[in-house]
């Protein structure tokens, strides 16, 4: 019998949208023309001589008016998409369109301790236990260093936080350096890893977040850093944090105006030192200051999704944010803002979805809280399936053999099927009975459990000594 | 020496074809059968319980092994002597009146019945007379009953206080399960034991008889 259906649709997944083509649009002309009116002030020369070249405008030494025309072409440079390999050169995170991949937070200067429940002043063993975790936990797919190590000499912290990465995890890399030094140092430490900085820039496995001033305002550093990874052709992101009511207006679509002429001043810079440079944006818009607590929130639901559909209207990959709250502990609303902020992000196609484990607005991290977001990714990854509509899966001629008063429980069917299912591995379904037996214990502790396990028994795998020979000498190179 | 840990794991994985095989094995050396049966296949059931109630296996997979221990029985049921009967005993089991939820009902049945058991399955809304009958009819030695509402949970003391008023009370074990049942409640109505999950069944019977 031939099997002949016409005009068949599906949806693969859910879909969302907070801004439509035209508002898109708009927020991008509203860049444009604050590029070309207002221009931005650049703390670095080589990028003002490279734009000056290039047809900006240059005034009072490093203001810089930047004619739209120069963006436009940036476009045509830049790729949609930036791959990350793992430590061995594995292929692992394709970012961009409405990919969604998971990964933790840089430098949180304490950790709420899971063996204690105390807040204390983040050590290296810190960083160490951190990725072992996210090593092993499945659905973190990129490490950012989490804490900020108080116990190493602090002028050269950032080299420990790399070296601690790339010893303890093989997992995607996104590294944070407070100088421009620390950046070429981490740099050196990749192209070691890698066998060279051809290997590496075939094979990137490390990428740098860059935080910049503000929109308007760029910083040396955030330049330098800029300028030397796109010469040599290494991924960043290059992210201006515009805050609302301080160094943009307070309103959503003002910040973002602000926030992305910084992201596309950016953009042209990196595409005028080498074309075709991997660039990533960021996946959050509308920063604000809470005018309250002076605290900038992370969970904000007024700053998400707005940017991924930005992001998606521009074609360029986004660095996302979720799994993080204002929290100070990891209790209810630690668990609540994780799981919206995540669940927003995935929905909408952030890209690289980072600060997986903040609490305390960024100012304190915990591993239990990590396990619990990579449940609560799990949960999401089973929402985001397509319902699967098929003769298969409709099993008419099963439902009619089976008949009103049969059941299905010892059916060959069941038994093909029941594993497609989605099954928690930490949050608890279990009988009253059944989860008192186990100890009758909240999510929290046994988060804190599955960290414990993880820290003592999980041995990532090791880099050859020579290597972490190789690349303990860069740490140790300007002591 | 039989291979129990062949059997075992044929049966963990649910492998009809293979218990039947390694069983015919075992008796063509002339193993005994009982031995086999005890040391082989209800080993088998007693294992896969446990990880079912530690929630280590899925309820399909239980029953899949539970086939597979139905097919060694079929194999071994000629060679038992009457000493090591194939069957372990009687089991009366039904959803008490008034009350329609046959999914855990259904779910312990199965579950005994691969564990060896013979199980006379009066199915839901069993009268309290029916249950009694059946009990008296086929000298059962446990009497299951199941509820799933607060209002037909009474019912099980009822049949309890019946099945003493014609004084047959302590010729049968009785389990009492379903959703609002609690230990609690199984010791007030003087049942004789209570099982919070389907994954539990076994093992509570086997802790009775």
């Amino acid at each position: 019998m031939a099997y002949i259906r016409s005009n068949q649709q599906s949806f693969n997944s859910p879909h969302a949208a907070k801004m439509s083509e035209g508002q898109c649009q708009r927020l991008y002309w509203a860049c444009l023309e604050i590029l070309e009116r207002t221009g931005v002030c650049l703390y670095n020369q080589e990028a003002i001589d490279l734009l000056d070249k290039a047809g900006a405008s240059v005034t009072d030494g490093n203001r810089v008016r930047i004619p739209a025309g120069m963006v436009e072409k940036a476009f045509s440079t830049v790729p949609k998409n930036v791959a990350l390999y793992n430590r061995n050169g594995q292929r692992k995170i394709q970012a961009g369109g409405h990919r969604s991949y998971f990964g933790t937070g840089s430098d949180c200067l304490n950790i709420i301790d899971h063996r204690t429940g105390e807040r204390r002043l983040a050590v290296l063993q810190d960083i160490v236990d951190g990725m072992k975790v996210c090593d092993a936990l499945d659905n973190i797919d990129f490490v950012m260093c989490m804490f900020l190590p108080s116990d190493v000499p602090q002028d050269i912290l950032d080299r420990y936080e790399m070296e601690a990465m790339l010893n303890h995890t093989i997992k995607p890399i996104f590294y944070v350096t407070t100088e421009f030094a620390g950046c070429k140092a981490a740099v050196e430490m990749a192209e070691i890893v890698a066998g060279g900085a051809d290997a590496l820039r075939h094979y990137p496995f490390a990428a740098c977040y860059i935080n910049v001033t503000t929109g308007l305002r760029h910083n040396e550093e955030a330049l330098q850093k800029l300028l030397f990874l796109s010469e040599k052709g290494l991924p960043f992101t290059y992210i201006p944090s515009a805050q609302g009511g301080v160094t943009a207006p307070i309103t959503i679509a003002g910040t973002m105006a602000v926030n992305n002429a910084g992201v596309l001043a950016g953009l042209v810079i990196s595409q005028l030192k080498r074309e075709g440079t991997p660039f990533i944006m960021p996946g959050w818009g509308g920063n604000m200051l809470d005018m309250k607590t002076t605290v900038q929130p992370y969970a904000d639901p007024e700053k998400r999704s707005q940017a991924i559909d930005f992001s998606h209207f521009l074609g360029l990959p986004t660095f996302s944010l979720g799994g993080c709250s204002e929290s100070k502990m990891v209790d209810q609303q630690a668990a609540a803002e994780a799981a919206l902020t995540l669940f927003t992000d995935a929905l909408f196609g952030g890209n690289l979805v980072h600060d997986v484990g903040y609490l305390e607005s960024g100012m304190s991290g915990s591993l239990p809280q990590l396990v619990i977001c990579d449940e609560v990714i799990s949960w999401i990854e089973a929402f985001m399936h397509e319902v699967v509509i098929t003769d298969e899966t409709l099993a008419l001629d099963l439902i009619d053999e089976v008949g009103p008063d049969g059941q299905y429980l010892d059916n060959p069917h069941t038994m093909k099927h029941f594993r497609d299912r989605w099954y928690p591995n930490l949050f608890e379904r279990s009988n009253y009975d059944s989860w008192q037996k186990k100890g009758g214990k909240d999510l929290g502790t046994r988060a804190t459990d599955v960290v414990e396990k993880i820290v003592n028994e999980h041995e990532p795998e090791r880099l050859p000594d020579d290597i972490a020979k190789a690349v303990h000498e860069v740490v140790l190179k300007e002591l | 020496m039989i291979e129990t840990e062949k059997i075992i794991e044929a049966i963990l994985i649910g492998d009809d074809d293979k218990v039947k095989v390694l069983t015919l094995e075992e008796i063509n050396k002339g193993e005994r059968a009982g031995e086999i049966m005890r040391e082989g296949l209800i080993a088998g059931m007693t294992k896969v319980g446990e990880q079912m109630e530690a929630e280590e296996m899925f309820i399909p997979e239980v029953l899949m092994s539970a086939r597979a221990m139905s097919a060694g029985v079929e194999v071994l049921k000629p060679h038992l002597k009457t000493e090591d009967a194939a069957v372990r005993g009687k089991v009366v089991i039904g959803t008490v009146e008034g009350d329609l939820h046959d999914i855990g009902k259904n779910l312990v049945k199965m579950l005994i019945e691969g564990a060896g058991f013979e199980v006379i399955d009066l199915g839901t809304n069993v009268e309290k007379d029916r249950f009694i009958k059946a009990v008296q009819e086929n000298n059962a030695d446990i009497l299951g009953m199941s509820a799933l509402l607060t209002t037909t949970m009474p019912s099980m003391q009822v049949i309890i206080e019946a099945l003493k008023k014609a004084g047959i009370r302590d010729q049968v074990k009785i389990i009492v399960g379903g959703a609002p049942v609690t230990e609690e409640y199984a010791q007030e109505i003087g049942a004789d034991a209570y099982g919070p999950d389907a994954g539990s069944a076994v093992r509570v019977i086997n802790s009775i008889l």
